[in-house]
């Protein structure tokens, strides 16, 4: 035991005047450091969008509700009046435009994930919302492609290499200076040795991603006392990741080479696990099972549209109808209550589209989920997103949320349009509620 | 003697279990992405000309309607897989794929593979891009990190310089040595990938020859600047250990940090403005100006004014034309101005992000050799672009034609329900087709990356040939 904690206690001297392993952890905190912000400075950039986009909203209804203020008895306001009181006619110029934005969760930044690939607000009126949601936050796709510089990235990419870096002579760094002979005559084991080597550099690197960690927690301003859960979910995964290179590179030394090929062969290990494997997933599975195509979804809901549009009124209104009894009031002729329940009729379809669409691409991720054990990098990265809620999925449920607003809009506009009720002050109260919301 | 030196150099390699290792490695992942990504890119191209060609045959059989009706129906722009995309599909992950074509509005491309992907998608797909540009400069560090500094180590250096040896021989048999190991794993490379290009390849892009040719070239290029930079490093190099810890550093900068780094750092240096900013401009924009289905501003009573004057008319039912015909027209040209000068605005600030990367590719050739890799393989930002305009411009087409088939036939009086075409009609449009801009387009765009290429190539020889002679021989 005494010997052991001389190894160890020489170990961490010579690690601590070793001036290339210095450089070398200075670089990985100054990277990691850039990251913190890298992904401070985007996730502030989508926050401060997402107040623009609000505040316009905000903007943009309180002029609507000046409206409702308009002496009536003078011609001229009427139009004006109806606007602002007409559920069909609702907004300052064509229909009110709502916007629904993203919740980010406060750890979004450390892990940026998918999220630069999707809009983090959607902006939307009564009508159709399959036609609306066809946008994309504008993005150089040399951007997309190079991805983010955010701690996950530190973390998934730039680790393994340090730890390579730090194990790799673990055991030849002895041998090569003929130190080897003279320990191996000491009554310790070999395997004592190395571990008393070995465990100086775990702490090294154990500590330094905590301090990693906590450091993204206090720039990115989320309290540790309050997210403590999240903050041990965070260092759980991390201390996973490294154990697991600290495992590899422990097999690596125990195969007892020169400090050269146990190297190359690190190097290899972290070509093949974060590089390679996730690359060769890619292509099999996109030539395999290739996205499914979406021209028979988009073909599907046009026809529909023109459908609508093209045969007799009572087309849109048997169907809507049979769906919205409450709402029928026997009437098969207005154009405004057909116009509307068309709507619903486009939405419903590109629901039910959407949703098989949806099973479809869920079968084929599910094929990279189920080799994804050969790609620990790219598991680790989609676990930390997964936390932050900025993978696909994160997205999905977003979307979900702006269905889920845009049915309940409708539940306070469509009860009005097929009465042909204007809207009363407590309506407006309600749609200013969700507005703030 | 030269023969001899680079006879001595791929002996050595070739005996070296680890370079044999690694080298059948990369040749398996090589053969690999060749094979599975041709299969790949041949069966998206083949469901991508279906959709394309189901989409039009709609059109056809979209039954009788006014034909403005028709523009609102609108038509579908699919973009093609360039062949070449097998080897190199840069950004193809992240453009979309498809596009709605109909009246008043410019949608976007959408549906990128991304989008649908999980988050694995972001690791890349194995191409032979990403072995050329990644993998194989790492191998030639493997190979030539102790060409001299192994010499010097073993005391042989001092000798071969005894026996007269110009250090300039010596140093150039060594690079072609390497070199010629290079080729040996790059050529057979070459000649599959050539192998998978059939008929399908020829009929969809008639340039892919010269492009492949162009390839070629610019990889043997891109491995020769790394060949005889690392020997230089091992020329001067104190020892192995030192040479083979500098170069991988270097590599792992440049190949891994840097191309991230540089990226994000030009969407600081230039900001991309946010979709909601870009699309409220244009709705501000078209909102002072005349719109199809709003004929109460003063652009359109202008308008009214000079149809009228034009056909000697004092109201609008008097006038032998189609008065909305002609609005609705107006109106398009009007938003397509609005959306042209907004769509370049934001085209100007990715062209010149891309710059910045392209300039520092004078410091890193690998972003000169993934540049000019994506752009001759169809995949880039310029090829994107060409797409979407291409599509655009078939937008306008169909619909300037619909718009003027009502302004002259539709006569004033009918009905808008009453005024009906057919598939004949329907049938003047040609389907729309795209093709991929030539070589020489594509190289005169990339010239930077070219230049920077050739910098690299000029310094490097200039440097081996001038300070071959102070080479330490200890």
């Amino acid at each position: 035991m005494k010997t052991l904690f001389h190894v160890l206690q020489f170990e961490w001297k010579t690690l601590k005047r070793s001036r290339s392993l210095g450089v070398l952890l200075w670089v990985f905190l100054g990277a990691g450091v850039y990251g913190i912000y890298f992904g401070k400075f985007e996730i502030d950039e989508q926050r401060i969008r997402i107040a623009e986009v609000e505040e316009f909203e905000k903007q943009q209804f309180d002029s609507l509700m000046l409206r409702t203020k308009l002496d009536t008895t003078i011609s001229a306001n009427t139009q004006k009046y109806n606007s602002a009181t007409m559920p069909s006619r609702f907004g300052l110029k064509g229909p009110f435009v709502y916007y629904v934005s993203k919740d980010l969760h406060p750890l979004a930044g450390l892990c940026l994930g998918q999220i630069d690939l999707f809009p983090a607000y959607y902006g939307f009126h009564i009508q159709a919302l399959a036609k609306q949601l066809g946008t994309n936050e504008l993005a150089n796709p040399m951007k997309l492609l190079a991805g983010n510089f955010d701690l996950s990235y530190v973390i998934v990419f730039l680790l393994p290499l340090v730890i390579v870096a730090l194990f790799y002579t673990v055991y030849a760094s002895e041998k090569e200076s003929g130190t080897l002979s003279l320990l191996r005559s000491e009554p310790i084991a070999l395997g004592m040795v190395l571990l008393g080597k070995g465990l100086p550099r775990v702490l090294v690197i154990l500590g330094l991603v905590t301090f990693l960690l906590a450091l993204g927690f206090v720039i990115h301003g989320v309290s540790l006392a309050d997210h403590f859960g999240l903050f041990f979910r965070w260092l759980w995964i991390i201390y996973g990741y490294s154990l697991l290179w600290i495992l590899f590179m422990g097999i690596v030394v125990w195969l007892r080479q020169g400090s050269a090929l146990s190297a190359i062969l690190g190097l290899g290990g972290w070509l093949i696990f974060t590089v390679i494997a996730p690359a060769l997933l890619n292509l099999f599975v996109s030539a395999q099972e290739p996205l499914p195509n979406r021209a028979e979804m988009i073909h599907a809901v046009r026809n529909l549209n023109d459908k609508n549009w093209n045969t007799p009124k009572s087309f849109v209104f048997d169907r809507f109808y049979a769906d919205h009894p409450a709402l029928n009031q026997g009437d098969t002729s207005d154009f405004i209550k057909w116009y509307y329940a068309s709507f619903t009729l486009l939405d419903k379809e590109a629901n039910r589209l959407k949703g098989t669409f949806e099973a479809q691409v869920k079968q084929r991720n599910e094929l990279l989920e189920k080799w994804k054990w050969l790609a620990p990098a790219a598991w680790v990265h989609e676990k930390l997103s997964r936390t932050c809620g900025t993978d696909r999925r994160g997205h999905m449920a977003f979307l979900q949320e702006v269905h889920a607003f845009h049915e309940d809009l409708k539940s306070l506009y469509y009860p009005k349009i097929f009465n042909e009720q204007r809207f009363t002050m407590e309506d407006l109260k309600k749609l200013e509620e969700r507005i703030t919301l | 003697m030269l023969k001899l030196i680079i006879k001595k150099e791929c002996l050595t390699a070739l005996r070296d279990v680890r370079l044999q290792v690694s080298a059948v490695i990369l040749l398996i992942l090589m053969t690999t992405a060749v094979l599975v990504g041709k299969e790949g890119q041949k069966l998206i191209q083949e469901e991508r000309e279906e959709a394309q060609a189901a989409m039009y045959d709609q059109w056809l059989d979209q039954g009788n309607k006014h034909p403005h009706s028709a523009a609102h129906f609108g038509q579908f722009a699919f973009k093609p897989k360039p062949v070449l995309s097998f080897l190199d599909v840069g950004l193809d992950t992240y453009t979309g794929v498809s596009i709605f074509l109909e009246a008043h509005k410019q949608n976007e491309v959408l549906f990128s593979g991304a989008q649908d992907s999980n988050g694995m998608s972001r690791f890349g797909e194995l191409t032979v891009a990403l072995v050329f540009q990644v993998f194989l400069p790492l191998l030639i560090v493997f190979l030539a990190f102790n060409v001299f500094t192994k010499e010097r180590e073993d005391g042989t250096l001092k000798l071969v310089h005894a026996q007269g040896l110009p250090m300039r021989k010596l140093l150039m048999g060594k690079v072609w040595g390497t070199y010629l190991m290079v080729l040996l794993i790059y050529l057979p490379i070459v000649l599959l990938a050539y192998l998978m290009l059939d008929q399908q390849s020829a009929n969809l892009d008639p340039g892919i020859t010269t492009k492949f040719i162009a390839l070629v070239v610019l990889y043997a290029v891109y491995f020769l600047v790394f060949v005889l930079f690392c020997v230089l490093v091992s020329s001067f190099a104190k020892s192995s250990g030192f040479s083979l810890l500098t170069l991988l550093g270097l590599w792992i900068v440049s190949c891994v940090i840097l191309p991230k780094a540089t990226t994000n750092l030009a969407d600081k240096v230039y900001p991309t403005p946010s979709q909601f900013e870009f699309r409220k401009t244009i709705k501000d924009k078209v909102k002072n100006g005349i719109d199809g289905h709003n004929p109460s501003d003063v652009r359109l009573a202008a308008l009214k004014q000079q149809v009228l004057d034009e056909y000697g008319a004092s109201t609008i039912e008097e006038l032998p034309v189609n008065w909305s015909g002609i609005a609705m027209q107006a109106g398009e040209e009007y938003t397509d101005q609005v959306y042209d000068q907004e769509f370049s605005r934001i085209e100007e600030i990715f062209k010149r992000q891309n710059k910045l990367s392209e300039w520092v590719a004078f410091v890193n050739p690998y972003l000169a050799a993934r540049h000019l890799s994506m752009a001759l393989a169809g995949t880039d930002f310029h090829h994107h672009v060409a797409f979407a305009r291409a599509a655009e411009n078939y937008r306008r087409f169909f619909v300037k034609k619909m718009n003027k088939d009502m302004e002259l036939n539709h006569k004033p009086g009918v009905a808008y329900s009453d005024y009906n075409v057919g598939r004949e009609f329907w049938g003047s449009i040609a389907p729309f087709d795209y093709q991929l801009p030539s070589t020489a387009t594509i190289l005169s765009v990339q010239w930077r990356n070219i230049a920077a290429l050739v910098f690299w190539l000029v310094i490097l020889l200039s440097i081996a040939y001038t300070y071959a002679r102070k080479i330490p021989k200890l």
